[in-house]
């Protein structure tokens, strides 16, 4: 497996290829975790040069987009091939992190998210939209 | 249907994940040869991997000693893995087959074994291992 990562403008973006299972999975939870911890909140998760994933990279994905709504942001994954996207449909998993095919819907997604986090925190919510 | 057998292979592995490549690496060449389609193939891997992956976790107690037996059954038309250890066993009747509930990060195992596969036995009891058996066909 390999994992870039890289920062633009709000987006924290991580490029995940190769294989997601239980012998990979510590070091993306630990870089998952990194950006977190170091305040990214709008995380685009490109796997779409992931070949296999189960329930292990399943669990790391669905603990980080937990993190980070708990963070009042949101996580998205870009996915293409068929057969990640099986597992991720299969597992009622595509809505819970807010799967996408196209980076571009993933872009639009987390624009229109924190738009919307924007909104609230204007409205008094406590949350600075503004971090990444 | 009577199906032609072909050899059976077996790998024997410690419980530790960084085996789990290599057998899913079997499962694509020993699945070829049963004429399963590359959508099966892909089914099986992850039937297969999740099936290791729980013998990994729960056989054993952590950095113990253990083996994990893998054994590839192809024919013709459909690929049989059984995936065997001898460690803490369970009962099968207590085992939960409800869906899971998708943001819960566990959970998920062996709900995607039954679904991926066309058929899955479980058989252990406590203290007497484990083998889980994974039947999947060509659907070509």
């Amino acid at each position: 497996m390999r994992i870039s990562d890289r920062s633009e403008d709000f987006l924290a973006i991580v490029c995940v290829s190769g294989e997601l299972d239980q012998a990979t999975v510590p070091e993306l939870r630990e870089r998952l975790s990194s950006l977190l911890d170091e305040g990214a909140r709008w995380l685009l998760l490109d796997m779409r040069e992931l070949e296999f994933i189960d329930s292990s990279g399943l669990g790391v994905l669905i603990a980080a987009a937990r993190r980070a709504g708990e963070a009042g942001g949101e996580l998205t994954v870009v996915c293409a091939r068929p057969n990640v996207l099986r597992v991720f449909d299969i597992s009622g998993t595509r809505e819970l992190l807010n799967l996408r095919q196209e980076e571009a819907q993933a872009r639009e997604l987390l624009a229109e998210c924190r738009q919307r986090a924007t909104a609230a925190s204007q409205a008094g919510d406590s949350h600075d939209p503004n971090q990444p | 249907m009577t199906r032609t057998s072909l050899e059976v292979v077996q790998l024997t592995i410690p419980p530790h994940p960084r085996y789990l490549s290599l057998a899913r690496l079997l499962v694509g060449g020993l699945g070829a040869q049963s004429k399963l389609t590359v959508e099966d193939l892909d089914d099986m891997k992850v039937a297969v991997s999740e099936a290791i992956t729980n013998a990994i976790d729960h056989a054993y107690e952590p950095d113990a000693p253990g083996e994990i037996i893998i054994r590839y059954r192809p024919s013709e038309g459909q690929l049989v893995v059984e995936v065997e250890d001898s460690g803490s066993g369970f009962d099968p009747d207590k085992l939960d087959t409800s869906p899971p509930v998708p943001d819960l990060e566990g959970g998920l195992g062996l709900y995607l074994v039954r679904e991926l596969a066309d058929q899955v036995k479980v058989e252990s009891a406590p203290g007497s291992g484990t083998k889980v058996i994974i039947t999947k066909r060509a659907h070509g």
